[in-house]
Parts: structure tokens; C-alpha cells; sequence
């Protein structure tokens, strides 16, 4: 399998705050990753800066070959509408745009839309009835797995998912973990924050975070080294 | 879908939008209304400055012998009046032709002046008459006389005034008296033929009077063309009424002008402040936006895309209200309609969309702000 | 905690208040400036006004008709009836004596000019009159007053005569007749008072040598005459310390229906009112009252043109006001109300804690005060300087702060700053904090 993912020495301060503290690890294709750590210890500092949405400080970020510290505005934007797909805690849809318009509003980043394929986007993330709802008629669970259809739209190389249940209730929950499931199955490239430990343990391996470090790493990484 | 986008964001969002439009149809509305009465307020003025009467005079030149109350020299009437006809300025608001002769009503001199008696309301529109202007019947001579000629002569309106000059008499009807507060409250006023028969001076007339509407600028200007179509007279601006007129006017103008600019200001203001408000709203779509992998560019043009429609329709909806309030206040002001100036109305929109774009600029600085800082909520 | 909350919102986040604050300085500024100049733009512009000359004519009551063409007067010396010099020191004591501003006799008198003691006489009028007099007013004050006040646009080469010496100045039409009447040169004006005829009392002729000093310009019927000192001219019609016309220029406030009432018919409350009242009509009451056997004229021409120029600059110039005003409360408004809507969070926030509407409506509210309170301070002293510096390059001399618009200004920040922020505040009120805490 080849690596998607490369991190070394990976380094992010806020002013004198340390967020991540000389990161490094490798990501194979079509892994499932779960980041798992306390509030503060740098999971979601991680995950901006693979997604191009923040800047290390030092140290490299490689994502499908591509140094991300190293591109400038313009190569970031190109950079998260190609190569990233987002799904975010807090979901992040636009309020005034339909289900479908916010998977177009990808599609359309990405290069031109297509209401077919969004619609067909909605349809497998169990959608297909309410393409027409604003975000505001839409259940937690359901909004999140308008967020999924989205981040997969554009056939991204790799997904970043940040706490995406940590808003849900657990029927909820079992819908998007399932949906995650089906993707891993695909060989999506995955990688999601999560501190519930029920939820670490579908994922393929675990990378725990304290204070910025890897406090430890598991035995498949170890052996991949 | 940048059309799509734009439509949802106009529609999606309305109820934000409300202060915005509020402030941008009202401020469209000041700003239209105010544009057009500062570009109709110089003829407004020049219009209500024709109350003081007569600016312009036409005269036989200086070397007319002085010769206490007779008129020394004369001019052709209709020599006189021709060159003003040839001219054909419509600022010519009243025209009127004067001889004076000193007639006797009984024992008493008293000065005549013979003039056009129907172009003297234009011609003084401050003199206050008691009666009419002009004749009632066609088979009188009418006369209006100056309200001390009325108390000293003892006369009423309707009384007929016996009036002789070197042997000729002419039998008057008084139609109207007429308080001027100056030397023509000591005058009576006749049709001109009738003056000009009794002083045997048939064609002739002393002075022309005339009121030009304008600027100190425009009379002196039309005050040249005239003596230039009359050489052999002397034609003068009333320099106390052209003088005062001119520094009035300009005094006002300048008054208004710098209080809707003020004004103008503000309002611009205003709608900017309310403009960068709605964009500030804007930040986190922006943050979501550009996490999704849309450039700057394209962002930040849907945005102002948006501000630009809602500057243009509020300017439109702002300037027909505007046109309405001008209207409105040209009725409770001058009393008769501010003339609407179309071109108000591109102006207040380019004027509205340009502020609503500037107030948007703040955007662009959301450029150089990491989306991550956005969903952090700082 | 309540002022606490206060004063945090302040520190934590100044940006947002900057914007609040900055609005209603500017607001404020405005509502200021425009109030300032609408409040003076009266007095100012009438003041203006009076470069139109003088607004009332005063002439003896039981008079002659005179023969009168262009102002002057040709009627000979010996006819109609005479005003006394010495009265008109009471002019400057009437109710409104600050509002009369200046006033100009006039006695003419038809006579012969000479440029030499054997030349060919050239029959002229003499008018008579005052370039700038002093006028011993009976409250023991003097007042300078004549041409220089009442006649602005009559244009001198030269100079102007002194009230006291034996000059003259020369109209420009006349001295056109007579080649060689140039400044320095001295003249010989004769009059004949024709004496009474009835009487067989023979006429007197009165000769006096003026020097020429300059040649006056008017536009008007002066410009064929000789202009003189009264003296002289009452001199030479035999008159002395007498005038025919006086020329009263006065600060009036624009006539309206009120004052164009019969006073003889008012309730003495309204007496009272209009009494007290610069109008044209009570000013011209009181000149009656301390010159009596006179007439009091309002030049209409003058009086109308100013009344109503005036008005309705004056009316123009509120709605522009009321414009401005109400710009600058949409300003502010506008801007409270978007520093609410930003603060839906905290506002979440609060409710969530258990704060009840009122309580977090008072936070707000307090703090759009504290704002109001001082945006409308600085607006208030920004608006007067731009108020000082209109007035300066619009009527010559800066517009004077008023103090007492300083409380109204601040009122009208607090109306309009408490207005701005009550209305999202109600919708504020119905928030259900979840969602917004939620972040939606």
C-alpha cells in the first residue's frame, strides 16, 4: 500500500502555546485512522493542517505527495477542493442553502456541478427524500450525513472528520459511524478525531495525542516502521 | 450556480437583510431627494428673488440733459421691445415700458406713468393691489393708483380721475390701488398709448423696465446681448437688486450645499456601516467556504455580487421614494413642484452600489484570515 | 456583577463598540452642525437681507403728494410737509431699537450748478442726506448711521463726503453732462426758495461752494443729482434741521397671517406677542409711536422678497435637518442593532445560565447608554466646530456653539442608540439558546 499520508516533526504554536509538539506519522491509503486525546492536546490543529485550513509552524505535512506547508493561498484552496474532504463537528452546512445546494456549493469549488451526481451523493447517504430540506428542517444525523455526501462529492484522497458525532445521539451516531464503515469498505482514505474510545476502536489503528505528542503508538504502526 | 448561490443568499437571508435594505432605500431615498433639490435650488431661488421687482433697465444713454421732473430723453418703444422679442429669452419673466409726465389731477401735479398695466403683477410681484391689475370693461381707461395718490386726491376704487396735461384731459377709471412702501405709492399708472397722447409723444417712452431671471452672471450676460441689439441706449443691471441678489444666492447655496453634503456624508455612511455589518455576518459562510476549496476570488465576488444587487435595488426603490420626497418638499417649500432631473437616478444608484461595495470591502480582508480562526469562532 | 458585565463587554471587545461609537459621533456630529445652522440661519440670513437696502420709508403724515420719479423728489421747497432731524435719536430707543440697523434722511432740493462763479448754471436736484453720521441716541449713546448702512450698493469713486464739511459727491450721469467736474474740484450750487407769493415775501437765494470729493454710481435716479451733506441741503432749501424721507433699515422676522393682524383688534396677550416680535409691522408700529405725524411704509419690494426668501430657506433648511436627523438615527440604529445581532452567542450564552431577557436587555441597554452618552459628547463638540466653521464660510463670522442643544443631542443619542438596540433585542429575547449555542 502506498503512503498518503506523511508527517514529520510536525510543529503548530499559537504565540507561546504549543499545540502540536514535533508530530510524526504515516498513513496508508485506504486506512482508517482514529486520533484520540483529551480536549486541547492538539487532535483538531492536526486535521486543519492536513485539510490546508492552517499552517505548520515547522516540520512537514505530505499529503498525496503534496507538502502542504509548503503551498501559498491560491495552491490551498485548489489544494482542499481536490484533495480534501471535510466533515466537521459543529456540521457547518449553509443554512440558507438546500441539502442539495450545499453538496453543489462542493461541486462547484471543485470544478462544475452536477445535480445528478448530488443527488445521487444524497440518495446513498440515505437522503434521497429530503435533497429539497434547508439545514435547519433537517435532524443532527441527517445534516451530518448531508455533510458526508458533500465531503465525498469530489472524490477526495483523503476524508478528515473532526469529532463527526460528537453532536449526535447515539441512533444517530450508528448511522454516520455506518456510513464511515461503508466507506472504509470503499478504501477511502479516513481520518477522524474522536475521544469516545467505543468509536476509536472501528478504526484500523489509533493515534492518541497528550499535550501535543504521540503519547503512544499502537503495534500496527510500529510494525509499518 | 453563482446565480443560484446569489439567489439563495438574497432570499435565504432576508430577514438580516432587512436593516440593510431599510438603510439603503432610505438612504437612496435622502440622497435622491437632496441631489435634486440642490440642482434645482439656484432656479428656485432666482425664481423667488423676482419678487424684488425690476433688475434690468433700459434708458436713453447718459448724454440725455438733465431737466428736472420732464423727460429728457426718449426711445422708440417699439425699437426698444423689438430688441428684446429678437432675443428670446425665456428668463425675461416681465417686459414693461414707462413714460413719465407730470399731470394735474385737479390742482394737484401728480406724476403719470404710462406702462403696460398687465405686465406690472410680473414685473412687481411684491406690490400688494387692492382691486384688480386689469380692467374689467373694455370701454374705460384704467388706471392704478399709488395708495397716497388715493388718500391725498380722496379717492376710491371705481372713481374716475380727471387728469390734464398742457390742455389734454383724459378721464380714468381707478381699477386698482396699489401699496408698493416706495415713490410709486405717489404714481399713477396707465395704459402707455393713453400717457403717450396726452404728452403728444406718440411712440415714445422713457425708460424700459425689465426682471430676467438668473444668476448676477446670466443678467449681466443678457444685460450685454441687449445693449449689443441696442446700441443707441444705455441698458443697465439694478445693481442694488443684481448685487444683494447675487450674494444672497450664493450665501444660500452654499448653505444648502454644505448641508447636503453633510448630509450626503452621513447617509453614505451609514449604509457603509450597515454594509460592513452585513458582511461581517458573512464571516463564517466565508470560513465554510473557503474550507470547501473556494478561491478568494470567487467568494468574495459572490458576496459582493450580493451587496451590489442589494446596493442597486435599494438605490432604485430609494430614488423613485427620493423623487416623491423632492416633490413633496418643493410643494411645502416653493410651493410649486421641484422640476425632477432624471439624471438623479443613475447617479443615486451608481452612488448607492458604490457605497454598498465599498461597505463590503471588509470581505476581501477576510481573505488573509485562516478558515480555521473562523470555526474557532474568534 | 451587573455593572461588571458592563464594563467587560467594554474591555473584552472594544472593535465592535468602536463601530457603534463611531457612528454616533459622526450621527451626532451632523444632527449638531445643521442643528446649530437652522437654529441661526435666521438671524444670519436677515442680516444678509440687509444688504438689499432699507425696508421702511417713514415720510410725513400730513403731506403733499410728491413729485416723485426714481427717489428723488421734485416737488419745489416750499410744498408739503417737513420731518425734524432732532427726533431721530429716538429711533434707536424703541423695544426693538437693537434690530434698527440703520436709517438715512433725505431732503432734496432742486437747484443750479456752476463749474465756475460766471459758467452756464445747469439746473440739478441737490439731495441731501448723511454718508455716516453720529446720531446722539437720548439714552446718552451715539449711534453712526446713513448711506453707509441703508445704500450699500451705492458704488463712490473718490470718496464720500464728510456729514460736516462742504463737499459733495457727484452723480455719474450728471457729472457725464458737465466735462471737467472731476474730484477736487470746487462747484457753485445755487437755490431759490421762491419765498411766499401770497405773502409778497420775496425769495431768498442761497449760494455755497462745495468741493467735489467723488462720483457715485446707483443705478437709480441719484445718479443725474448732486449729493450733499443734510446740512447743506437744508441750508439751501431754507429748512434747517429738517429732511423730507428717512430710509429705516431693520432685522425683521418674516411676516406671517399672525402678523399681518389689525394690532387693534389682537386680545392683549396677542398685543403683547406681537409687540415683542421683530415683525416689520410691529417695528414700523413703534417707529410711528416715537416720530408721531409720520407715516411708516414697508418697502415691499425689499420686505416681501426677504420675508419670503427667508421662510423658506428657513423651512428647507428644518427638512434638511429633519433629513439629517433622521440619517444619523439610522446610522445608529443600523449599527447598535448589528452589535446585538453579532452578540446572538453570548446572548445564548446568558439565557442559558438562566439570565431572563430583562436582565440581559439591561446589559445592553446600559452599555448602548454609556455609548450614547459619549458618541453624543464627542459628536456634540465635533458638530460645533463644523457648525463654526459653515457659519464661517458661509456668513463670514463662525456660528456659535449653543450650549443648550448639548442635552437635547445627548437625548436624542440615548432615543435613538436605546431605540437601535430594543428591537433586535426583542427578537434577542425570543432566541432559544440552543441552536445558537450550537453555533447555528
Amino acid at each position: 500500500m502506498a503512503t498518503l499520508v506523511q508527517v514529520e516533526n510536525l510543529r503548530k504554536e499559537f504565540g507561546n502555546v504549543c499545540a502540536l509538539a514535533g508530530v510524526s506519522f504515516r498513513v496508508e491509503a485506504g486506512e482508517w485512522i482514529a486520533i484520540m486525546g483529551p480536549s486541547g492536546s492538539g487532535k483538531t490543529t492536526l486535521i486543519n493542517i492536513l485539510g490546508g485550513l492552517d499552517m505548520p509552524t515547522s516540520g512537514q505535512a505530505i499529503v498525496d505527495a503534496i507538502d502542504v506547508g509548503r503551498l501559498d493561498e491560491s495552491g490551498l484552496t485548489r489544494f482542499r477542493a481536490q484533495k480534501i474532504g471535510f466533515i466537521f463537528q459543529q456540521f457547518h452546512l449553509v443554512p440558507y442553502l438546500t441539502a442539495l445546494e450545499n453538496v453543489m456549493l462542493a461541486q462547484y469549488f471543485h470544478s462544475s456541478t452536477d445535480e445528478k451526481e448530488a443527488r445521487e451523493a444524497l440518495e446513498r447517504v440515505g437522503l434521497g427524500d429530503r435533497v429539497e430540506h434547508l439545514p435547519g428542517k433537517l435532524s443532527g444525523g441527517e445534516q451530518q450525513r448531508v455533510a458526508v455526501a458533500r465531503a465525498l462529492i469530489n472524490h477526495p484522497k483523503l476524508i478528515l472528520a473532526d469529532e463527526p458525532t460528537g453532536n449526535l445521539d447515539e441512533a444517530n451516531e450508528e448511522t454516520v459511524i455506518q456510513l464511515f464503515h461503508e466507506l472504509h469498505r470503499e478504501g477511502h482514505t479516513i481520518l477522524m478525531v474522536t475521544h469516545a474510545p467505543s468509536i476509536g476502536r472501528l478504526a484500523d489503528r489509533r493515534i492518541a495525542f497528550a499535550h501535543g505528542r504521540l503519547v503512544e503508538v499502537p503495534a500496527s504502526l510500529k510494525t509499518s516502521l | 450556480m453563482f446565480w443560484r448561490l446569489l439567489w439563495k443568499l438574497l432570499r435565504g437571508s432576508s430577514g438580516r437583510l432587512v436593516v440593510a435594505i431599510l438603510a439603503l432605500v432610505s438612504g437612496a431615498m435622502v440622497i435622491s431627494a437632496l441631489l435634486n433639490l440642490e440642482f434645482d435650488i439656484e432656479r428656485k431661488l432666482t425664481q423667488e428673488f423676482r419678487m424684488l421687482g425690476a433688475n434690468l433697465v433700459i434708458s436713453p444713454g447718459h448724454d440725455a440733459q438733465i431737466n428736472g421732473a420732464a423727460p429728457a430723453a426718449l426711445m422708440n418703444e417699439s425699437e426698444a421691445f423689438a430688441a428684446i422679442q429678437s432675443l428670446k429669452d425665456p428668463a425675461v419673466v416681465a417686459a414693461a415700458p414707462f413714460l413719465y409726465i407730470v399731470e394735474r389731477a385737479g390742482d394737484t401735479p401728480v406724476v403719470v406713468a404710462g406702462t403696460k398695466l398687465e405686465e406690472l403683477p410680473e414685473l412687481e410681484p411684491a406690490w400688494r393691489i387692492e382691486g384688480q391689475w386689469t380692467p374689467s370693461h373694455e370701454n374705460q381707461i384704467p388706471c392704478i393708483v399709488g395708495r397716497n395718490v388715493v388718500r391725498q386726491l380722496h379717492l376710491a376704487l371705481g372713481s374716475t380721475l380727471l387728469l390734464s396735461y398742457l390742455g389734454k384731459t383724459t378721464q380714468a377709471t381707478l381699477v386698482g390701488i396699489v401699496d408698493a412702501g416706495g415713490a410709486e405709492d405717489n404714481q399713477v399708472f396707465m395704459g402707455l398709448a393713453e400717457v403717450q397722447r396726452l404728452a403728444g409723444l406718440p411712440g415714445q417712452i422713457g425708460l424700459a423696465q425689465l426682471s430676467v431671471r438668473g444668476t448676477a452672471k446670466n443678467i449681466s450676460e443678457f444685460a450685454a446681448r441687449l445693449a449689443a441689439a441696442l446700441p443707441s441706449y444705455e441698458v443697465r443691471p439694478i445693481r442694488q437688486v443684481t448685487e444683494a441678489e447675487g450674494d444672497l444666492l450664493n450665501r444660500i447655496r452654499l448653505l444648502i450645499g454644505s448641508m447636503v453634503v453633510l448630509i450626503l456624508a452621513l447617509t453614505a455612511l451609514c449604509v457603509l456601516a450597515t454594509m460592513a455589518a452585513l458582511a461581517m455576518e458573512r464571516r463564517q459562510d466565508v470560513g465554510l467556504m473557503k474550507a470547501l476549496g473556494g478561491s478568494i476570488a470567487r467568494i468574495v465576488t459572490l458576496f459582493m455580487a450580493e451587496v451590489g444587487v442589494l446596493g442597486a435595488a435599494g438605490g432604485f426603490v430609494g430614488a423613485i421614494l427620493g423623487i416623491e420626497l423632492s416633490r413633496w418638499m418643493g410643494q411645502r417649500v416653493f410651493g410649486t413642484a421641484i422640476s425632477l432631473r432624471w439624471e438623479i437616478f443613475p447617479l443615486t444608484i451608481a452612488l448607492m452600489v458604490a457605497v454598498a461595495l465599498a461597505g463590503a470591502l471588509p470581505l476581501r480582508l477576510l481573505g488573509k484570515v485562516k478558515p480555521a480562526v473562523i470555526f474557532r469562532g474568534e | 456583577m451587573f455593572g461588571r458585565l458592563v464594563r467587560e463587554s467594554f474591555v473584552r471587545n472594544p472593535r465592535r463598540k468602536v463601530l457603534v461609537a463611531a457612528a454616533l459621533v459622526v450621527g451626532m456630529a451632523v444632527a449638531t452642525s445643521t442643528l446649530t445652522i437652522a437654529l441661526e440661519v435666521g438671524d444670519r440670513l436677515a442680516r444678509e437681507f440687509r444688504s438689499l437696502g432699507a425696508n421702511l420709508l417713514v415720510t410725513p403724515q400730513a403731506d403733499t403728494l410728491p413729485i416723485e420719479i426714481g427717489g428723488v423728489d421734485y416737488r419745489p421747497v416750499n410744498e408739503g410737509a417737513y420731518l425734524s432731524e432732532t427726533d431721530l435719536g429716538k429711533l434707536k430707543t424703541i423695544f426693538w431699537r437693537h434690530n434698527i440697523l440703520g436709517f438715512t434722511p433725505f431732503l432734496d432740493v432742486p437747484a443750479t450748478i456752476q463749474q465756475s462763479e460766471n459758467s452756464d448754471p445747469i439746473l440739478a436736484m441737490i439731495v441731501g442726506t448723511w454718508y455716516a453720521q453720529n446720531v446722539s441716541v437720548p439714552d446718552g449713546t451715539s449711534f453712526k448711521t446713513g448711506l453707509s448702512v441703508t445704500h450699500p450698493w451705492w458704488k463712490v469713486q473718490g470718496r464720500w463726503f464728510h456729514d460736516d464739511a462742504n463737499e459733495c459727491v457727484i452723480g455719474s450721469a450728471l457729472a457725464a453732462t458737465m466735462p471737467g467736474v472731476t474730484a477736487g474740484k470746487v462747484i457753485y450750487v445755487t437755490s431759490r426758495s421762491p419765498g411766499d407769493s401770497a405773502q409778497g415775501q420775496p425769495g431768498t437765494t442761497q449760494a455755497i461752494a462745495l468741493k467735489v470729493v467723488g462720483i457715485v454710481s446707483t443705478d437709480d435716479a441719484e445718479d443725474k443729482a448732486l449729493l450733499v451733506p443734510l446740512a447743506i441741503a437744508q441750508k439751501l432749501s431754507g429748512h434747517p434741521g429738517q429732511f423730507r424721507q428717512l430710509f429705516v433699515s431693520a432685522l425683521t422676522k418674516p411676516a406671517d397671517t399672525f402678523s399681518e393682524r389689525d394690532p387693534l383688534k389682537m386680545t392683549p396677550t396677542e398685543y403683547d406677542r406681537w409687540f415683542c416680535s421683530p415683525y416689520i409691522s410691529s417695528i414700523s408700529f413703534q417707529i410711528k409711536t416715537v416720530l408721531p405725524g409720520t407715516d411708516v411704509r414697508t418697502i415691499r419690494r425689499v420686505a416681501d422678497t426677504e420675508g419670503r426668501i427667508l421662510s423658506r430657506v428657513g423651512t428647507l433648511l428644518w427638512i434638511v435637518t429633519l433629513a439629517a436627523l433622521g440619517a444619523a438615527a439610522l446610522a445608529v440604529a443600523a449599527t447598535s442593532a448589528t452589535t446585538v445581532l453579532e452578540r446572538r452567542a453570548e446572548i445564548g450564552v446568558m439565557k442559558a445560565l438562566g439570565a431572563t431577557n430583562s436582565l440581559i436587555a439591561g446589559i445592553f441597554l446600559a452599555e448602548q447608554l454609556l455609548l450614547a452618552v459619549a458618541g453624543g459628547a464627542i459628536g456634540f463638540v465635533v458638530g460645533a466646530a463644523l457648525a463654526r466653521s459653515l457659519g464661517a464660510s458661509v456668513f463670514g463670522t463662525p456660528a456659535s456653539p449653543r450650549l443648550i442643544l448639548f442635552p437635547v443631542i445627548l437625548g436624542i443619542a440615548a432615543i435613538v442608540a436605546f431605540v437601535g438596540s430594543l428591537i433586535p433585542l426583542r427578537r434577542a429575547s425570543h432566541f432559544n439558546p440552543a441552536p445558537i449555542l450550537r453555533g447555528e
